[in-house]
């Protein structure tokens, strides 16, 4: 399993995206999928960056590997030592609303629940930990 | 990548070309474009996307700040988007609120 640690920065996101990118075209993903999770990652993460160290500067690891069970798939383990925040009771965007009535909020998570096949979140040992599994 | 924007005000649209990448790192600087025509009549809201490889929901913000504080009754158009766009754009249920084309006519709606 590969692994890396980077500083929850947004200077870092590119690389962190390009980390899971490798390992997506090592496990032969086409290009919709890259871009699918691609999206979703970076969705994900930048919640992290914002929210996870509101007062000092911390660290997220990210697990990208072929997924172990199931269809083929590429499996992404997120986890950072920050507040407590499951990603999973971001109250959801109304998408109907029409675009003078969005409210700024809530689209990225929701993007990453749509394209991922599978997305859990668990609190343990400290840390934040968010798995997801994307089918190729 | 970078994103590559262009932005013009022409007799009441505004063009905006968009190329490359838009995402969380870059959607700060385009936003701050935009601002610039805060105050302006603009009456069509017009976002050239042939050459935006990726957006996230981060560059979806800025198209949704740029209709509530450029042109509340203004039409969004989005033009020539690849697919793998335009879906985030259909996700995320924008694609009620814009006029999708090919190319830009702004004879019909």
């Amino acid at each position: 399993m590969a692994q890396r640690t980077y500083p929850a920065e947004l200077d870092s996101l590119e690389d962190m995206l390009e980390f899971i990118n490798e390992v997506m075209v090592q496990l032969g993903a086409d290009r919709e999928r890259l871009f699918k999770v691609r999206l979703a990652a970076e969705e994900l993460l930048v919640n992290i960056i914002h929210y996870a160290y509101p007062d000092s500067h911390g660290e997220l690891s990210i697990d990208c590997s072929k997924a172990e069970q199931g269809e083929p798939g590429v499996f992404i383990e997120i986890r950072d030592a920050g507040i407590p925040f499951n990603i999973l009771e971001k109250q959801e965007p109304d998408i109907t609303q029409p675009m003078e009535d969005r409210e700024i909020g809530g689209l990225g998570i929701f993007l990453t629940r749509q394209v991922m096949d599978e997305i859990s979140y668990e609190r343990e040992d400290g840390q934040n930990i968010v798995r997801m599994v994307k089918r190729l | 990548m970078e994103l590559q924007l262009q932005m013009e005000l022409d007799e009441g649209t505004a063009k905006i070309r968009l190329g490359g990448r838009l995402d969380a790192t870059n959607a700060p600087a385009f936003q701050e474009e935009l601002k610039k025509l805060i105050g302006k009549d603009v009456s069509k809201i017009v976002f050239f996307s042939e050459d935006l490889e990726y957006i996230a929901s981060a560059g979806l913000r800025v198209m949704i700040f740029a209709k509530q504080r450029i042109g509340m009754n203004a039409q969004v158009y989005l033009i020539g988007a690849q697919q793998t766009v335009l879906d985030v754009i259909k996700m995320s249920g924008l694609d009620t609120f814009m006029t999708i084309q090919d190319s830009f006519d702004q004879k019909t709606q």
